[in-house]
């Protein structure tokens, strides 16, 4: 439990240098890093596959995306306010005081029903119980390609 | 629930405020992007503890895999625009965009 | 066969691209069109299905073992799907003309299908997951989509359109996983049985606000509008129709109706706090669309106000104002589709969205300026068209539930609309003939038929409101009047 709760200490350590860092290609790594995190913390919780999708899609091909993009993009520095920088500790300590009176006080207060203990294996809930997510996910990587394609089309007419 | 799920719900509103704090205030485009996967981690963390609670971790992990996937999509159509905005005003500034009110 | 509704759009969607090798406009124009049609004709029938039937269930096999693909249908899906294949059709033969300068035709119609199909994906499902995947499934194709003439405003609205629906998007998982916290289950049925079982009113609470913060900014609700405003206006033409008309409706407003009603079950303080949404909506969008210069900006603001209605009418949550709202849906998608459209004929024709530099179209655009004249007067509630029938049933309905004061605001909200919209009428059409447009033709053959269609249901959908009343609307209200029992009978398990 310990080493679950230093594991969150440094996801939410890294997601947040990853906002404040002013060179990009190191809050890229920095995210990395923290789905990198992610991904052990869920290994913790009996989420094995929610974890290996996580460090390999997130930390992999999505930091992968994002170097491709500052690479494409090169020159456009990160111009960032100051102040928006250096008010954010302070917001932060805030937030997390509020956040851990709520929380402490909604404990036992929010009622829940057992529900159903899981069954099968992973494949057999993913195909069977919940099929259509996977018709879903097929709808959503074609947008995603097509989107793609039509963005990075050559541009043959262009008279507007 | 037990206190472990409120645990995970903590970190959760942490990661939440952090990304919605990014977006607010950050003026790269890039660096917008980087508040949106926090965001997303937020998600996935909520998601997973709440199987965590209820005992059917797998049905939660379905979810978390489908909605990265979901994420990934929206990677790339984000991206995608960065690129193509990038190619027509060199700037990555989010204030030079501004020529729209809303 | 009603899973035809998602998968034939998704596949057709596959093999445009393959096909656009082939022959560049004709096949894929010609084949997303007729996909439309097909969608259009098939819900028509499932109306006669699901007269004689009542509300069903659907669970499909896949090679003989049962597979947990469970959609329903009822009278409010059954509602959406029509209105989606409807406008849908119509703007898919208006893009027939009006997309051929932006090149890559094929893509175009693969993303619009994919937009249809996911729209159509949350229509049906059972599932509170599965409302959301597709929900990003249509809107990851719209960003796309909002962006696809690659001008600066173009992609600088999609972005900040894509920004806002993300924070939504997190916003709704978070509730949903609140949910399936509490209850363990994600599908309709068990979610409603199990928040009736548990002393739930606070997570209730909690939740329903998460949710109106999510959907409310897919709906356009104020204050969560703000990427509206320059989405709307930068889209092409017909994308405007469909998010205007289409996608805010499916994504925001049923979303939340199927939610609040059917699985929540609609309290006093649900109902009170929508419909002070919907009236800010109604008015602050009303008096910002009256100092717009370009013409879909205005349009835009416009659709905002008109929302503000819809969930006025269905946040009522009486028989009349449920039906008053639902009417209103279908009336306002027609009508804004059609002036979203009408927006694009100008804009192929003159090249100009500045109502200041316009004037006297109507000598040179006659039928353009026919059509635009029917759709305003529909949106601003003009008998007999289709609009005023709508928003007399929620004013009526507003005063027999006692809300006098809601009553008037939206009378007076009323004559905002028509006012700004005669405006448009003056400032582009009527009037003298700018020296500019003396050579200016009018639209292109397809694009032309698309306005007439729509107009043309604009009036006779006015002049036989009590049919459709009964056919359509009817069933649908009836299904979310039912509120929660609908998930316990037809629904349940």
């Amino acid at each position: 439990m310990v080493l679950q709760i230093l594991l969150l200490v440094g996801l939410v350590l890294f997601s947040v240098l990853a906002i404040l860092v002013k060179d990009l290609l190191k809050a890229a790594i920095s995210l990395a890093v923290a789905s990198l995190l992610l991904g052990i913390i869920f290994f913790r919780m009996n989420a094995p596959y929610a974890g290996v999708f996580e460090i390999s899609v997130v930390a992999g091909l999505i930091t992968v995306l994002f170097m491709l993009t500052i690479a494409l993009t090169k020159g456009g520095d990160a111009v960032e306010s100051k102040a928006a920088s250096f008010a954010f500790p302070a917001f932060f300590v805030v937030f997390i005081v509020i956040d851990a009176i709520i929380m402490k006080k909604l404990i036992q207060k929010v009622p829940a029903l057992p529900g159903p203990e899981e069954a099968g294996t992973f494949g057999q809930v993913l195909w069977n119980a919940r099929t259509l997510d996977l018709v879903g996910q097929i709808a959503v990587i074609f947008a995603g390609v097509f989107a793609v394609l039509a963005l990075f089309r050559k541009g043959d007419n262009k008279d507007e | 629930m037990n206190s472990t799920w409120f645990l995970y719900m903590f970190f959760t509103a942490v990661l939440l405020f952090t990304g919605i704090y990014c977006l607010l205030t950050m003026r790269n485009l890039i660096k917008l992007f980087i508040g949106i996967g926090v965001i997303g981690k937020a998600v996935s963390l909520a998601l997973i503890a709440t199987g965590l609670a209820k005992k059917n971790v797998l049905a939660a992990q379905s979810l978390v895999i489908t909605y990265i996937v979901v994420e990934v999509s929206m990677v790339a159509v984000a991206l995608a625009l960065i690129i193509n905005i990038y190619r027509k005003t060199k700037s990555l500034d989010i204030r030079q965009l501004a020529k729209l009110k809303g | 066969m009603i899973f035809l509704f998602i998968a034939l759009p998704l596949v057709v969607a596959g093999i445009l691209p393959l096909l656009g090798k082939l022959s560049k406009r004709v096949l894929p124009d010609a084949l997303a069109n007729a996909v439309l049609l097909f969608l259009l004709v098939e819900s028509v029938l499932l109306g006669k299905q699901l007269a004689a039937t009542g509300p069903f269930v659907r669970q499909f096999s896949w090679l003989g073992e049962p597979v947990n693909l469970r959609l329903a249908l009822d009278g409010f899906s059954l509602l959406m799907l029509i209105v989606v294949s409807l406008v849908g059709l119509c703007v898919g033969i208006f893009s027939i003309d009006y997309m051929e300068h932006y090149g890559s035709k094929a893509n175009y119609w693969a993303l619009f299908l994919i937009m249809v199909a996911g729209m159509n994906g949350l229509v049906l499902s059972t599932d509170l997951f599965n409302v959301y995947l597709f929900l990003e499934v249509a809107a990851v194709s719209s960003y796309a989509l909002v962006a696809f003439g690659l001008e600066h405003d173009e992609l600088e609205a999609a972005f900040k359109y894509l920004m806002l629906s993300v924070v939504a998007s997190a916003f709704i998982l978070i509730a949903i996983a609140v949910i399936f916290g509490v209850t363990g289950s994600l599908s309709f049925p068990a979610v409603a049985r199990g928040l009736q079982d548990l002393d739930t009113k606070y997570v209730v609470g909690f939740c329903a606000a998460l949710f109106i913060m999510g959907f409310g900014l897919k709906a356009a609700l104020m204050p969560f509008h703000a990427w509206l405003p320059d989405a709307h206006p930068s889209a092409p033409a017909p994308i405007s129709a469909m998010l205007s008309g289409l996608l805010i409706k499916v994504s925001g407003v049923y979303a939340l109706t199927r939610i609040f009603f059917n699985i929540f079950g609609l309290t006093p303080a649900l109902s009170t706090v929508l419909m002070y949404l919907a009236t800010l909506s109604m008015v602050a969008a009303a008096f910002l669309a009256l100092g717009q210069k370009d013409i879909k900006r205005m349009l835009a603001y416009s659709s905002i106000s008109q929302v503000g209605y819809i969930v006025l009418g269905l946040a009522l949550g009486t028989p009349l104002g449920i039906a008053g709202g639902l009417f209103h849906l279908i009336n306002h998608a027609l009508a804004k589709g059609l002036l979203f459209l009408n927006s694009g004929s100008i804009q192929r024709s003159t090249g100009t969205r500045n109502l200041d530099e316009m004037g006297g179209l109507a000598k040179r655009m006659p039928v353009t300026a026919a059509t635009n004249l029917v759709g305003s007067l529909s949106i601003a509630g003009v008998p007999p068209l289709n609009g005023f029938w709508s928003k007399l049933i929620i004013i009526i309905a507003l005063v027999q539930a006692g809300h006098m004061g809601f009553a008037v605001v939206a009378v007076l909200a009323s004559v905002l609309t028509l006012w700004y919209y005669l405006l448009i009428q003056r400032k582009a059409f009527f009037g003298k003939l700018n020296e500019r447009w003396k050579d200016v033709k009018e639209a292109p053959f397809w694009m032309l038929a698309a306005n007439v269609i729509l107009a043309l249901l604009c009036i006779g959908i006015g002049i036989f409101f009590s049919l459709t009343i009964t056919t359509w609307v009817r069933p649908a209200a009836d299904a979310l009047s039912q509120g929660v029992r609908l998930a316990f009978g037809s629904w349940g398990m």
